[in-house]
């Protein structure tokens, strides 16, 4: 009793005193991302950068255990109204928090604190992912990727190549001669994830994934996968699995497609410019490898590549001092030294022209630890975004993506054929399509 | 159940089992009959606006093959995993009973498993029994292709069943060990002295004594592995390959958790839930009528 | 021993020592696996002896995990939660066992059910609960248009939101059931003749006699509470209020990232995270003795 007394009354004494110095306590707001391991280390020391810079506000971060977690936790946390004023979310989940009606779209708080943000700046392969269908942003673009053909030089130089492939058939062909002349265990390793298969690859060969530009024209869209070249590309690679060129190689099998990379096992695997710094500091000493970008089938206009990643959403129902504390920290991460410190620090790419054109001045690409990830913005910018390559907007993506892995999963296990099980992945992906359509009946994408 | 000889004090009695009541009520109860009432409905992940739709929910439920995939998996997992984890548990609990020089070193060494948390004993598994990398890949080289739960479904399930029943030893154990000791020494010894031999005594008095012990772990055990497989599941097989190791728990985590999809997460848990009670009410009257309590 | 069995004796050891070599390898391969630099762990097939890299590899994943902290946080709730589930499941269950008022058994099934629905599965609505615990009461009286003006009380972000929803099932009342069951009928018929209410009964008779089942329960609950995983994820977004097994989760990154896990210091977290609940049987195995005699009187 008496201490609680005392602690009233000293509380009440240092409110008296210093009601100025509580005027400066920085105001507070709390950030919520999604990464972990070592890029979850690298999101908590921007916010400490932030924090650094500036003693107007507090950015109280915390990270949630994954993406996917991230994405439960906020909504979770908005519907006991909890939520954070800023949350990380990755690609897929941008459809939900577009109809979400529970977010700030980045455009108002831009006007609202005169941020200095340059849309234009961002590049198009980027911003359009996040930009509703009329070109208006409703996040902020934040770590962005994109995927790379990584190659084992060694085991190339044995048949006489010094470059990586360029198209789908040359790649095969190249592969196929590793195996044959017993270089190296694997030609090329895969797992069952859609991102670069599917996405990637319909997007460089301007195939639509489905009906209605993608989705981003309204959720009554379709998926029409199983019918595009896509498909073919699938057949290829069962047959490069059957004749023992390629192999699965999944945390379950005990090397994912990076470790198989990594220790030499595999000549080729398709995977994230934002493993560039992981490969390179985890491949067997003295091992000559490189990247290059998706392999085309001949015959094919080349077009960009999708962005991968995650961006930054502001949420509805803070108060104005929360929000002014969120422009300042999105005004902090887009200014071009810290679009420069993400790629430094991680295998992200820079999001902006401006980051991009000092980082290619100042030699960052030269630098041998650095070199090939320029092919990565190569591949992201190759072409001008149309309405196919701009992105996917498809209702409750995640689950899709895993109807199509468990299928992939059931053809490459020879329990169907690959043509039946893309047909299957097509009609329980509608069928996720309509229910969403359903669950968000009377509302239209913005 | 219940005793003949009561105490009469129906106010005591009933002040007794209010704090219980309250727990439940605020933190199964309420949110559980709010997650129910979505399988009635489309719920959108915000919130805010779902509509009724009656049965809907239900139908595509049981218009899709591979829920019943997915119910017929959860059933092999949970017959299969308690019987391996019992049965073993058991076979070390009578022997570290008969008190042997070190049992006190099995005694403790045999509750460790349960003391890791799922993810690790998921992670320790799958590096285990990994077919390119672990140990068990050993096979692979005289019978290749004999061991790959990574493409094959079969061995796929006896990992996680193993995985599951190794870690669920160590509960079992400590429970009908503590069964085994809290039986009266007197009655065995009396029966060792009338000739009674150690199988002897085992079927005779140490499995009936033993039988509400059993029961409850048995109970414990098929429900926790309807119920509470998901972390090894998620480490260990991600439900794959190709929804060979699915589980219920599992797929109710993936449609609503992963995939925002609440209402027919919600009408999934109805149906695990009245399986689980079905399931609970069977053993009950079935296997709890041939147990002596006293 | 009750008598000399040469053969048994045997076939006793060589099974228990089968046991505990099943049982235990996996941990030891997991501590094998801290004491290797990353590359080795990485190789195929990881070497079963030991390296020289232990400290570095424990060091690290002791600052990387905060385990100072995290350990603290996750002890208060492991002992909050056992100590408040084998006080509350005890009382409940003698309530249901020794006395006769209408509607106990459909008491005890509404007890019981909360076993057959995990957390995972109903989190999002528990969630909203534990962001104010009073509201499902409100709820309630606002149906008969009762404003009894409750406050709101937030668990988030609380040592109190992380034990009250993991106290809120049903193992301890059904092993206390089973227990009490078992307990002869002439003691409380005794205890009854003495003129012993209720409550002394449970006290001097009933409670002592359940040490070892207490004993048990409470090294479950601590575990069970020890691991939780998604509930403190959720609830507590505060690093000083993480729990270890969180703290563990952000050391090994998931799947998503591609990322290969860094083993050696992973594994070393595991087991860091591992020691306590181990410490805890050690402790309570005196518990198990002492029962032991007692039921030998």
């Amino acid at each position: 009793m008496t201490a609680r007394r005392l602690s009233v009354l000293s509380a009440l004494a240092f409110g008296l005193i210093s009601t100025s110095a509580l005027a400066q306590a920085p105001i507070k707001f709390d950030y919520w991302y999604g990464l972990t391991g070592q890029l979850g280390d690298v999101m908590a020391e921007h916010c400490k950068r932030f924090n650094a810079s500036q003693s107007k506000f507090e950015a109280v971060c915390a990270g949630q255990g994954g993406y996917d977690k991230a994405e439960q936790n906020t909504i979770a946390a908005f519907r006991a109204k909890q939520h954070p004023t800023i949350v990380q979310i990755y690609d897929a989940g941008t459809v939900n928090f577009l109809l979400s009606g529970a977010i700030k779209p980045a455009t108002e708080l831009v006007k609202e604190f005169n941020m200095k943000v340059d849309w234009k700046d961002y590049f198009e392969g980027v911003s359009n992912y996040y930009a509703t269908s009329k070109g208006e942003m409703w996040s902020f673009p934040y770590n962005s990727s994109t995927a790379l053909l990584y190659f084992n030089k060694d085991h190339f130089a044995k048949i006489g190549k010094t470059e990586g492939p360029k198209t789908v058939e040359e790649w095969f062909a190249d592969i196929r001669k590793i195996k044959a002349g017993g270089h190296a265990a694997c030609g090329f390793g895969f797992d069952f994830d859609t991102w670069m298969p599917l996405e990637q690859f319909s997007a460089i060969h301007n195939l639509p994934i489905a009906s209605r530009n993608n989705g981003y024209d309204g959720l009554d869209a379709e998926l029409v996968f199983n019918k595009t070249k896509f498909a073919d590309y699938m057949k290829d690679w069962k047959k490069l699995l059957d004749e023992g060129v390629a192999s699965i190689q999944t945390s379950q099998t005990g090397k994912t497609i990076l470790q198989a990379f990594t220790d030499g096992s595999c000549s080729t695997v398709l995977s994230s410019v934002a493993n560039h710094g992981v490969v390179a500091s985890t491949i067997k000493p003295g091992t000559n490898w490189g990247v290059v970008m998706l392999p085309v089938y001949e015959g094919t206009q080349r077009h960009n590549s999708l962005v991968g990643g995650a961006s930054l959403w502001v949420m509805a129902g803070k108060s104005k001092d929360e929000y002014a504390g969120a422009a300042a920290f999105l005004d902090f991460i887009a200014s071009a030294p810290e679009v420069k410190w993400m790629p430094n620090a991680t295998g992200y790419i820079p999001i902006t022209k401006t980051a991009f054109n000092q980082m290619t001045a100042e030699g960052f690409y030269k630098d041998p630890k650095y070199a090939g990830r320029e092919i990565a913005m190569q591949s992201l910018t190759f072409t001008p975004p149309n309405e196919i390559t701009r992105g996917i907007r498809l209702g409750n993506f995640t689950s899709i993506r895993a109807e199509v892995r468990s299928e992939l999963e059931a053809a490459f296990t020879g329990k169907k054929d690959v043509q039946t099980a893309l047909n299957d992945a097509v009609a329980r992906g509608n069928q996720i399509l309509r229910r969403f359509e359903q669950t968000f009946k009377g509302k239209t994408l913005p | 159940m219940g005793k003949r000889v009561t105490f009469g004090n129906t106010f005591i009695g009933i002040a007794l089992i209010v704090p219980q009541l309250l727990l439940v009520f605020t933190f199964f109860y309420w949110p559980t009959g709010e997650a129910l009432y979505w399988a009635f409905t489309l719920e959108p992940p915000f919130g805010g606006g779902n509509q009724w739709v009656g049965w809907q929910n239900f139908e595509t439920v049981f218009s899709d093959p591979k829920y019943y995939n997915s119910v017929k998996v959860s059933l092999i997992f949970a017959v299969g995993t308690t019987t391996m984890s019992i049965s073993f548990a058991l076979l070390l609990a009578l022997f570290v009973d008969r008190q042997l020089p070190g049992y006190r070193v099995y005694r403790f060494a045999y509750f460790w498993p349960y003391a890791l948390a799922a993810p690790a004993v998921g992670l320790a598994f799958r590096f285990i029994f990994a077919p390119q990398a672990g140990f068990v890949s050993a096979i692979n080289t005289y019978f290749p292709g004999a061991w790959n739960p990574a493409t094959n479904g079969n061995d796929a399930m006896l990992l996680i069943m193993l995985a599951n029943a190794w870690k669920m030893v160590g509960y079992n154990f400590i429970f009908l060990l503590a069964g085994l000791q809290s039986m009266p020494r007197a009655l065995l010894e009396a029966a060792a002295l009338d000739g009674a031999g150690a199988l002897r005594r085992i079927r005779d008095f140490q499995l009936p004594l033993l039988a509400p012990t059993l029961f409850f772990v048995l109970v414990i055990n098929l429900t926790e592995s309807f119920v509470d497989s998901f972390g090894i599941v998620e480490i260990v097989t991600n439900g794959g390959p190709a929804n060979a190791t699915d589980l219920m728990v599992f797929k109710i985590y993936t449609d609503g958790f992963v995939g925002k999809d609440y209402s027919l997460a919600a009408a999934q848990s109805i149906i695990l839930m009245l399986l689980v009670v079905a399931l609970t009410v069977v053993q009950f009257r079935f296997i709890e009528r041939r147990v002596q309590y006293t | 021993m009750i008598e000399r069995t040469p053969i048994l004796n045997f076939v006793t050891h060589a099974i228990l020592l089968s046991g505990l070599v099943i049982l235990l390898l996996p941990i030891f391969i997991v501590l094998i696996a801290t004491t290797h630099d990353l590359p080795t762990v990485n190789t195929v097939p990881m070497p079963l002896w030991p390296g020289s890299h232990m400290l570095e590899n424990w060091s690290a994943a002791w600052t990387k995990g905060d385990f100072a902290r995290a350990l603290v946080n996750s002890l208060v709730v492991a002992v909050g939660v056992t100590v408040g589930k084998i006080t509350i499941a005890a009382l409940s269950a003698f309530s249901i066992v020794y006395f006769r008022y209408p509607g106990r058994t459909v008491l005890f099934w509404l007890i019981f059910i909360t076993l057959m629905l995990p957390l995972e599965v109903r989190i999002v609505p528990t969630y909203a609960v534990a962001a104010d615990a009073l509201r499902p009461i409100k709820a309630l009286f606002s149906l008969g248009n009762i404003d009894i003006g409750l406050p709101e009380w937030n668990l988030l972000n609380s040592y109190t939101g992380l034990i009250l929803p993991l106290i809120a099932t049903a193992t301890g009342t059904f092993l206390y059931r089973q227990f009490f069951l078992t307990v002869p009928e002439e003691l409380c018929e005794s205890a009854k003749m003495d003129g012993a209410g209720p409550l002394r009964f449970f006290w001097d008779i009933l409670i002592p006699l359940s040490a070892t089942n207490m004993a048990a329960l409470a090294v479950i609950m601590f575990v069970y509470a020890w691991n939780q995983f998604l509930w403190p994820l959720l609830v507590v977004n505060k690093p000083h209020m993480m729990t270890a097994t969180v703290q563990l989760d952000r050391i090994v990154p998931g799947p998503l990232f591609g990322q290969p896990p860094i083993w050696n210091e992973a594994m070393a977290a595991t087991l860091i995270v591992m020691i306590p609940p181990l410490i805890v049987v050690i402790m309570l195995q005196r518990w198990f003795i002492r029962g032991l005699i007692q039921s030998d009187k």
